[in-house]
């Protein structure tokens, strides 16, 4: 290809060899590893496969229908609704917080405590359940010795073996991991508002709670809807790992959640097919959360 | 004047309450892991009898046997070896796919983004049971290279999410000084996209390398060999049989050495890590 001193780019050639050198080896490992699995997950939660690989058999929409008799798995999906009602909130709120003090603080040490918040994010999943399982412990973990420490150790229990607070316990993991995450994020966006917005609020007398909700959020809106969205589907995937570390989905059940039960169908007990029903199921309720939530953005977007 | 020096106090009791806000939240943050690192030098008694009581001595014994009675050596080794690979690949195959899929409109560029935009919501956890089927179908089950390409394909999507939104803020200049000086699209590639990307690449590998350092699931399901266990595998596995054993001296320090090359990592790369975020975040 000699150089055509041609003005106009769109009349050169395409490198057609350079172009399918580059681009085939990453499409074709997808094609193997991602597409064809999603489609093999849809066509198996169609049937009744089981690890045996015997006799498959097309059932339509058994395992659908099978789903929503199934008691532990509506436990779990009430489990994951209740994780994702209240982490994503929570958590972006809570980095929102942080996120505007490191800004608005002008602390000699900012960098030292965006760096402190944001460490626990990057600690293996694992070692975040395993020490955060001791620090639920009965005997030896802080949360009791420190209730026992300030007189109320009538609220000393097995939080992690009691029904009623081991899907929090998870929850407050998720959390303590995620909020220095999100944090960076909102503060790479807060660096670009003009300080002058600020200082003419704080000429007006407006206090930093009443800039937080009336300055920064809505500038913020788009990327809070990013970040929201993160949220949503990091609930429904780290949940997994941790209660599969923390608690093993137990006591009976209280602190499974929608993966790890798929989980146990498929590789404890086998049902591929039915765990496949779950995976699809979850993935459509992922997808059509982040969907939803990118068209509220948008949609207040356009109202003003 | 009085009005300025009450406004001045002003200023300064609220820095020192942010302040101890802060405070107050690091704690939170990093209790929890020094207690670990605190921990990891008690012996079994002192820790049963005040789990919050600084050490007596050092137990540096809870470390040789967390060496000794698991596969943590193996383990770090297998993990370093599938990181490296997975980096390695991603490289290769995603700077120069990013590139064509950004400059060159050829027929399916548009198509490819789409799809790779739209397989970031594709978790590798969600299709766990097909891969596994594919993967022993290949006879790739237990292998650590075939692990690495897991990884290295689960981190395209959200790697060329990152580094196609690089390229576009890159000027097109160069590159037809390039063309017009008779640069063929490789010696483009090689000689300008790579070293004007370095910063997005980096950030991808920083990433990659602690996504594919710290990830469960998948090697939980694809590697069962306890010799060929990654490292958050092996640790969990270490917890399941400490936790009934309740030799728990080394079960923190085992938990600490796999802290070490996080942190390491950490100081080395956070400031590609934080301006990968910001990155992704703000293109999204």
């Amino acid at each position: 290809m000699k150089n055509r001193q041609n003005r106009q780019k769109k009349a050169q050639p395409l490198p057609i060899l350079f172009i399918c050198i580059s681009v085939l080896p990453a499409v074709i490992l997808t094609l193997m590893f991602t597409i064809w699995p999603t489609a093999q997950a849809l066509y198996l939660s169609f049937t009744n496969a089981t690890s045996l690989g015997l006799n498959n058999k097309f059932v339509a929409l058994d395992n659908y229908i099978y789903m929503f008799h199934d008691k532990s798995f509506i436990q779990a999906l009430i489990n994951t609704a209740k994780l994702m009602a209240v982490v994503p909130v929570i958590t972006i709120f809570c980095s929102l917080v942080l996120a505007f003090v490191l800004n608005q603080c002008k602390l000699k040490e900012m960098v030292l405590y965006r760096t402190l918040f944001y460490f626990p994010n990057i600690v293996s999943l694992t070692v975040v359940g395993i020490i955060w399982s001791f620090v639920f412990h009965p005997n030896v973990g802080i949360v009791n010795k420190i209730l026992g420490a300030v007189g109320l150790e009538s609220l000393q229990r097995s939080w992690l073996g009691d029904s009623k607070t081991a899907l929090w316990c998870i929850a407050f993991t998720l959390l303590w991991q995620a909020a220095g995450y999100y944090m960076v994020m909102h503060i790479a966006a807060m660096d670009g508002i003009s300080p002058e917005i600020y200082e003419s609020a704080t000429l007006d007398g407006a206090s930093a709670w009443r800039k937080l909700i009336s300055i920064t959020m809505p500038l913020m809106k788009d990327i809070i809807g990013i970040t929201f969205v993160l949220a949503l589907s990091g609930t429904i995937n780290l949940s997994f790992v941790l209660s599969q570390v923390m608690t093993g989905g137990g006591p009976n059940g209280a602190s499974s959640v929608l993966l790890q039960y798929m989980y146990t169908q498929g590789f404890v007990n086998g049902n591929f097919g039915y765990a496949m029903a779950i995976t699809v199921f979850t993935l459509a309720i992922s997808v059509a959360l982040s969907m939803l939530s990118r068209k509220l953005t948008d949609a207040s977007e356009g109202g003003q | 004047m009085t009005q300025n020096e009450k406004s001045k106090i002003r200023a300064k009791v609220i820095k020192w309450v942010t302040r101890l806000f802060l405070i107050l939240v690091a704690i939170i943050m990093l209790y929890p892991l020094a207690w670990n690192v605190v921990s990891s030098f008690k012996t079994s008694t002192e820790f049963l009898t005040d789990p919050f009581a600084w050490p007596q001595g050092f137990a540096w014994d809870n470390y040789v046997r967390a060496y000794e009675k698991s596969n943590l050596a193996a383990n770090i080794g297998n993990s370093i070896y599938v990181v490296l690979e997975t980096l390695v690949i991603i490289v290769i195959c995603v700077v120069p796919c990013s590139y064509c899929l950004v400059r060159y409109k050829f027929p399916g560029a548009k198509l490819i983004l789409n799809i790779y935009m739209a397989a970031i919501f594709i978790q590798a956890t969600y299709i766990m049971i097909p891969l596994f089927l594919q993967m022993n179908k290949l006879n790739l089950l237990n292998s650590l290279t075939a692990l690495g390409v897991l990884y290295a394909t689960m981190q395209f999507p959200f790697a060329i999410f990152l580094l196609t939104g690089f390229l576009r803020s890159i000027p097109r200049d160069y590159e037809e000084a390039a063309m017009i000086d008779g640069c063929g699209p490789f010696r483009i590639l090689t000689s300008i996209i790579i070293p004007m990307c370095k910063p997005g690449i980096v950030t991808v590998c920083m990433i990659s390398a602690m996504a594919a350092w710290n990830e469960y699931p998948v090697a939980l399901v694809m590697v069962t060999d306890p010799t060929k266990a990654t490292l958050p595998v092996g640790l969990a596995n270490l917890y399941e049989i400490q936790r009934y054993a309740t030799d728990w001296g080394a079960l923190f320090a085992a938990l600490v050495l796999a802290l070490i090359p996080t942190v390491i990592l950490f100081i080395v790369g956070q400031k590609q890590l934080v301006q990968g975020l910001s990155v992704g975040g703000v293109k999204g």
